[in-house]
């Protein structure tokens, strides 16, 4: 983690659902605090609440079975932008950017409809064989 | 960090469960269980008391939306209470809020129940 002139930057790698979802929302806490925000700073809360959702996407289909490839994550402010980068190695998941937010009857398939809404941007590109997720906010 | 369910019955015999942690990909399945159980005994009255839920995602969502069907085909009524700012955000984004009746206080869920 580093903390230069207001920008803060925090990276991390990780393997397994707890952990990867302890350190996604411990970073979030860090910049918080880095960069003075009360605890229901809505802006923050609602890019903290999308990262949750691609995070455990990625946490739960970006890592092909029977390999220990980590999740490879970044997060960055910097001039009131707060962006994140999330790199794995699942399989191609283009058919699902699009979905809409399902029926109130339907226990799943609210996530990324959810992160799109929540973020100024939501980038996909799948690299070789890595899917790229960026996650941007203005706060 | 886990997930921890407290369950209690109140002296008008509504269930008041109660999750502390997150509720997400990895806590969901332990309101489910913790759901399962309440839904095994008569028509129920249910409250979740959400003041211990620091934070909610899809996945917590919709365990919460399966103990409404599953309390709801044993002609049972859940009610939501005390969630944070960040769970009413979620609730209104998914307009799930309007099938949810939640309410402010443990108390104020109890009241008439």
């Amino acid at each position: 983690m580093s903390t230069t002139n207001g920008a803060f930057e925090f990276r991390a790698t990780f393997a397994r659902l707890d952990e990867g979802l302890d350190i996604l929302h411990r970073s979030v806490e860090r910049l918080r605090a880095a960069t003075g925000r009360e605890s229901n700073d809505l802006g923050l809360l609602l890019f903290e609440t999308a990262l949750g959702e691609i995070g455990s996407n990625v946490l739960t289909h970006g890592r092909p079975t029977g390999t220990e490839q980590p999740v490879e994550y970044r997060l960055k402010f910097m001039q009131g932008v707060v962006e994140a980068s999330l790199t794995d190695s699942g399989a191609p998941v283009h058919e699902h950017l699009a979905r809409e937010m399902p029926g109130h009857e339907s226990e799943a398939g609210r996530g990324l409809a959810m992160a799109r809404s929540l973020l100024d941007e939501l980038g996909y590109e799948r690299d070789g064989g890595l899917n790229r997720w960026r996650l941007v906010k203005r706060l | 960090m886990t997930l921890e369910v407290q369950t209690r019955q109140t002296e008008g015999g509504v269930t008041v469960v109660a999750p502390s942690g997150r509720l997400d990909v990895a806590g969901a399945p332990a309101l489910k269980d913790a759901m399962n159980k309440v839904a095994q005994n008569g028509p129920p009255r249910v409250v979740i008391d959400m003041e211990g839920i620091s934070f909610v995602d899809s996945t917590g969502l919709g365990s919460v939306i399966a103990a409404l069907k599953q309390i709801r085909n044993r002609q049972g009524e859940l009610r939501l209470a005390a969630p944070n700012q960040q769970v009413r955000v979620v609730l209104e984004l998914t307009t799930l809020d309007k099938v949810f009746p939640y309410f402010a206080t443990l108390e104020e869920a109890l009241a008439g129940f």
